[in-house]
C-alpha cells in the first residue's frame, strides 16, 4: 500500500505519489472519505461533504496526468497539490452551497454563486474539496462548542474541546480525515485550534490572503489561512493561495512570495527569542514547558519584552465587540432568538459600545504597530505558546490559570490576540508537554510581517529536530 | 460606570437601536458591557495625543519592495 494512504499521511507525499502514479486521485479520495465516514460521528469536524464535486475534481486530476503523460509534457502542469483531499471551514463560499458561517440565520440565505478566492486557488493548485467544517457561529468564539451543529470533539480525547473557531479545521486534520484545511483568525481562531488538536497552522500576515468569498466576522482584523499535517504540506498550501487580489481591499499583497521550495531548516544568523511578561504570566506550567523546549532547540536563552500586549488585547476585544456587534445588527432585532446562546449576548454588547470606545481602540492599533514592527528591528523571530493551556473539557467555564480565575472561552486567546492585533505571521507548531496526558499545546512562531519565511524556517527546525510534530490521534 | 448604570445604559441604547431585549438578557448584555469598559480603562494608559489617526485599512507594513525571501513570481 502507498504510504500515501496512510491516514496521517501528509499533502507532499500524498502529491508526489499521485504524480508518480503510486496511487491514483480517486484512490486518494476514497481513503479520506472512508476516514471521515467512520470517525465524524464521533468527531463532528464536518457539517456538509461535497462529495459529487470532490469525485469529479479526483477524476479531473486523473484524466489530466494520463494526458501529460501521453503527450510527453511535464506533470508540473497538474499543481502543487494535485489530488491532495481538503476541507474548508463553513464560512468559505462553495459554488451551489449556502455558506452558514456555523448559523443557522444562513440556512436562508441563497447558494454561492461562485467559491472563495481562496477556494479557486486551491482548485488551481489540483487540491479535492471534500466538504465544510465546523465552527463557533459567526467565528465568536475559541471552542467550538456550537449549540445548532453540536461541539466539535478534539480527536486526541472526544471529551475536550477542539478549540476554536476553526474548531473543524482543526480536528479534522488531527483525525487523518483530510491532511490539509482552510480556517479563518481573527483573534486566533486559527492558531488556538491547531494548538488544541496538535497540527501545523498558518496565520498569514494581515492583508497577505484574499478574504474574497468569506463570510466576515470583523473586517479590521480578519485573516484567512491554512492548518496541515506537515509543515511541507503547510508550506504547499500557503504558497497555493498567495495571489493578489485588487478586489478585496484588505489584500496588501502585491506579488507572490513562496516559501515551499525554499524550506530549509535554519536558526543560523536568526535572532530568536522567547516572549516574557504577558506572555508568561498567562501561560501554564505546561505551555512553558513546550516554550522552554523550543526555545533550547532552536539554541536562544533571550528574552523578550513584547510592548503593551494587555492593551492590545483590549483594544482587539473592543474592536472585535463593535464590529461584530454591528455586522449583525439587522438579525439582532428581528432574529435574536436564532443566534448561538454563547455569543449572543457578546454580540449585542458590542453592538451597544460608544463610538469612542471603538475609534480609541483603533487610534492605539496604529501607534500599536509601529511599537511593534521597531521590535523586529532587533529579532527575526519570536516564540510563545499558542494557547495558556492545552484543551479543557468541553463545557469548562472557568479556567485557574497560575492562580487567577480566567473565564475559559475567552481565556483561550489571551496568548494570540496581542499578535494577530499587531498583523504579524504566526506558524503554529504542534508540541506535546510532559504533564497534559497525552494532549497538544502548540507554540506561536510570529515573525515580522510579510517575512512568513521565517516562521517557516524555524518550524521546519523543529520539525527536523522532532520536537514539533503531529501525531496520530487514537479514538 | 456602576451596575446599575451600566443595565440603564443598556436598556436606553438597545431601544434605541430598536433592539428588543427581555430584562434577564439585559443584564447579561450589561455584564459584558461592563468588562469590556474595564478594557477601555486600560487604554486610557496608552497615551494618546490628539495627532494619532486611526489606522486606515489596516496595512502592518508595506508590502516590500524586493523579496528577501527568494525569488517572486
Amino acid at each position: 500500500m502507498s504510504a500515501a494512504l496512510n491516514q496521517h499521511g501528509d499533502a507532499a507525499q500524498m502529491a508526489a505519489a499521485i504524480r508518480q502514479g503510486e496511487v491514483s486521485a480517486r484512490e486518494l479520495l476514497t481513503t479520506s472519505l472512508a476516514r471521515i465516514e467512520a470517525t465524524d460521528a464521533r468527531i463532528n469536524a464536518f457539517t456538509s461533504q461535497t462529495q459529487e464535486r470532490a469525485f469529479a475534481e479526483a477524476d479531473a486530476v486523473d484524466a489530466r496526468r494520463s494526458a501529460l503523460l501521453k503527450k510527453g509534457e511535464s506533470l508540473d502542469a497538474l499543481g502543487a497539490l494535485a489530488g491532495v483531499p481538503y476541507a474548508v471551514k463553513n464560512l468559505y463560499d462553495i459554488v451551489g452551497e449556502v455558506t452558514l458561517a456555523g448559523s443557522v440565520i444562513n440556512r436562508s440565505h441563497p447558494s454561492a454563486e461562485a467559491d472563495a478566492f481562496l477556494v479557486k486557488q486551491m482548485k488551481a493548485a489540483g487540491a479535492v474539496l471534500v466538504g465544510a467544517l465546523n465552527m463557533d457561529e459567526y467565528a465568536y468564539g475559541f471552542t467550538t462548542e456550537n449549540t445548532h451543529y453540536g461541539p466539535c470533539h478534539n480527536p486526541h480525547d472526544l471529551a475536550r474541546i477542539s478549540g476554536g473557531s476553526s474548531g473543524g479545521s482543526g480536528a479534522a486534520v488531527a483525525a487523518g480525515q483530510v491532511p490539509l484545511s482552510l480556517g479563518s483568525d481573527t483573534n486566533g481562531s486559527i492558531r488556538v485550534p491547531a494548538s488544541l488538536c496538535g497540527v501545523w497552522g498558518l496565520k498569514p500576515t494581515f492583508g497577505r490572503l484574499s478574504r474574497r468569498g468569506t463570510y466576515p466576522f470583523v473586517h479590521s482584523i480578519d485573516h484567512l489561512g491554512p492548518m496541515a499535517s506537515s509543515v511541507t504540506g503547510l508550506a504547499l498550501a500557503y504558497d497555493a493561495l498567495q495571489a493578489p487580489d485588487a478586489h478585496d481591499p484588505g489584500c496588501h499583497a502585491l506579488r507572490v512570495q513562496p516559501v515551499a521550495a525554499s524550506l530549509q531548516p535554519s536558526s543560523t544568523g536568526l535572532r530568536i527569542g522567547v516572549l516574557n511578561g504577558y506572555f508568561d504570566d498567562h501561560a501554564s506550567a505546561a505551555a512553558r514547558e513546550v516554550v522552554a523546549l523550543a526555545a533550547r532547540t532552536m539554541g536562544t536563552t533571550a528574552s523578550v519584552h513584547w510592548p503593551d500586549a494587555g492593551l492590545a488585547r483590549a483594544a482587539a476585544f473592543i474592536i472585535t465587540a463593535s464590529e461584530g456587534g454591528s455586522l449583525h445588527l439587522d438579525d439582532l432585532r428581528t432574529q435574536l432568538a436564532s443566534f448561538e446562546p454563547l455569543s449572543v449576548d457578546r454580540f449585542i454588547a458590542g453592538a451597544l459600545q460608544p463610538a469612542d470606545w471603538y475609534l480609541r481602540a483603533q487610534r492605539f492599533r496604529r501607534i500599536y504597530r509601529d511599537r511593534i514592527n521597531a521590535l523586529f528591528a532587533d529579532w527575526d523571530v519570536l516564540i510563545t505558546a499558542a494557547t495558556p493551556v492545552s484543551a479543557p473539557l468541553i463545557g469548562t467555564e472557568w479556567l485557574d490559570i497560575n492562580g487567577t480565575q480566567q473565564p475559559c472561552r475567552a481565556a483561550m486567546g489571551l496568548l494570540t490576540q496581542p499578535v494577530s492585533f499587531a498583523g504579524c505571521p504566526v506558524v503554529t507548531a504542534p508540541m506535546w508537554p510532559t504533564s497534559t496526558h497525552g494532549m497538544p499545546l502548540g507554540v506561536q512562531i510570529i515573525a515580522a510581517p510579510w517575512r512568513e519565511d521565517l516562521a517557516f524556517a524555524v518550524a521546519r527546525q523543529l520539525s527536523d529536530a522532532g520536537v514539533a510534530q503531529v501525531k496520530p490521534a487514537v479514538f | 460606570m456602576n451596575e446599575a448604570l451600566t443595565l440603564q445604559y443598556v436598556k436606553t441604547t438597545a431601544e434605541l437601536l430598536m433592539l428588543p431585549l427581555e430584562e434577564a438578557q439585559a443584564a447579561r448584555v450589561a455584564v459584558y458591557l461592563q468588562r469590556t469598559a474595564a478594557m477601555v480603562s486600560l487604554l486610557d494608559s496608552a497615551g494618546l495625543s490628539a495627532h494619532d489617526e486611526l489606522a486606515e485599512i489596516y496595512c502592518p507594513a508595506p508590502f516590500p519592495a524586493g523579496d528577501p525571501a527568494g525569488p517572486s513570481v
